[in-house]
């Protein structure tokens, strides 16, 4: 059993995959249309190549009240690892990225939290080295 | 940009206000002076963290619950565009067919021909996406680089 396949909800299907894409710098994989909604996944350019995060829609009710519960509470719902989290933050920050956490030292790791404009707070961290 | 705790708490607090009204004098310039946001930096603020603006996130919060009410089907499409919030039965009509690809009439109609369970929605409203694999092409599980590999060819 292998782990390829990872999602998360967003409120928008086109912007999320702008801001995934255009901003925090992921490729699109897959974009297929499936009725009122699409497949779409993307991945990273630095990682294994096989592993895709879907951008899912939240057009469920229930979905949509937990993402904004857990929005409003600050809990992060996706966390990507970066390897100089202090650049990271700087280049999005000049793209107009929200941080409501900026890197700061959290035990083993350094993190930062961001919004990634479609419902969702997400997570940078930097393991120490 | 960094947001200070206060910020984020009364951002949250606004999209809540904007979500839970259909109240057209709740204005965006009222919610502002409600979380103590000048409006000017209201609407900069909350289009950076939510992506949209206020006035579209009212209109996109109307406009999906208006999809919930003519799933449902006791109401008739212009009860459910004076029920949500909007004056005039063309422009709702408009705004609904350019989010969700459908006008209020197909949606409602094609929403009401699915299977209903008393209180629940039918679980074809809301696919969850990982439902939809099995109508994938065969090749939307090909590795990355054997698909950026073939398409070079």
């Amino acid at each position: 059993m292998r782990i390829k396949l990872t999602s998360l909800m967003v409120d928008d299907q086109d912007k999320a995959m702008k801001f995934y894409t255009d901003v925090l710098g992921f490729r699109k994989k897959h974009e297929i249309p499936m009725g009122a909604y699409k497949w779409q996944t993307v991945v990273s350019p630095e990682g294994p190549g096989d592993i895709e995060l879907s951008l899912e829609p939240n057009a469920n009710p229930a979905a949509r009240t937990f993402q904004r519960a857990m929005f409003d509470q600050k809990i992060p719902l996706a966390a990507f690892e970066v390897s100089n989290i202090e650049k990271e933050y700087d280049r999005l920050a000049a793209l107009g990225v929200v941080f409501t956490t900026k890197p700061m030292q959290a035990g083993p790791v350094t993190i930062a939290v961001l919004s990634d404009t479609c419902g969702n707070l997400i997570q940078l961290y930097q393991p120490a080295m | 940009m960094l947001l200070s705790c206060d910020t984020f708490r009364n951002l949250c607090r606004a999209r809540a206000l904007l979500a839970g009204s259909s109240e057209p004098c709740l204005s965006v310039k009222h919610i502002a002076n409600e979380v103590a946001i000048s409006p000017y930096h209201f609407i900069r603020q909350f289009e950076a963290v939510f992506g949209i603006t206020p006035h579209q996130f009212r209109i996109q919060t109307r406009l999906d619950q208006a999809k919930l009410l003519l799933a449902k089907g006791d109401l008739s499409v212009t009860e459910i565009c004076m029920e949500v919030g909007f004056s005039s039965l063309g422009t709702f009509s408009d705004l609904f067919t350019r989010r969700f690809g459908a006008p209020p009439s197909l949606y409602k109609r094609s929403a009401r021909a699915m299977v209903q369970v008393p209180g629940n929605y039918p679980q074809e409203l809301f696919p969850g996406c990982l439902s939809l694999m099995g109508s994938l092409p065969a090749t939307a599980f090909r590795n990355f680089q054997e698909a950026s590999f073939l398409s070079l060819r």
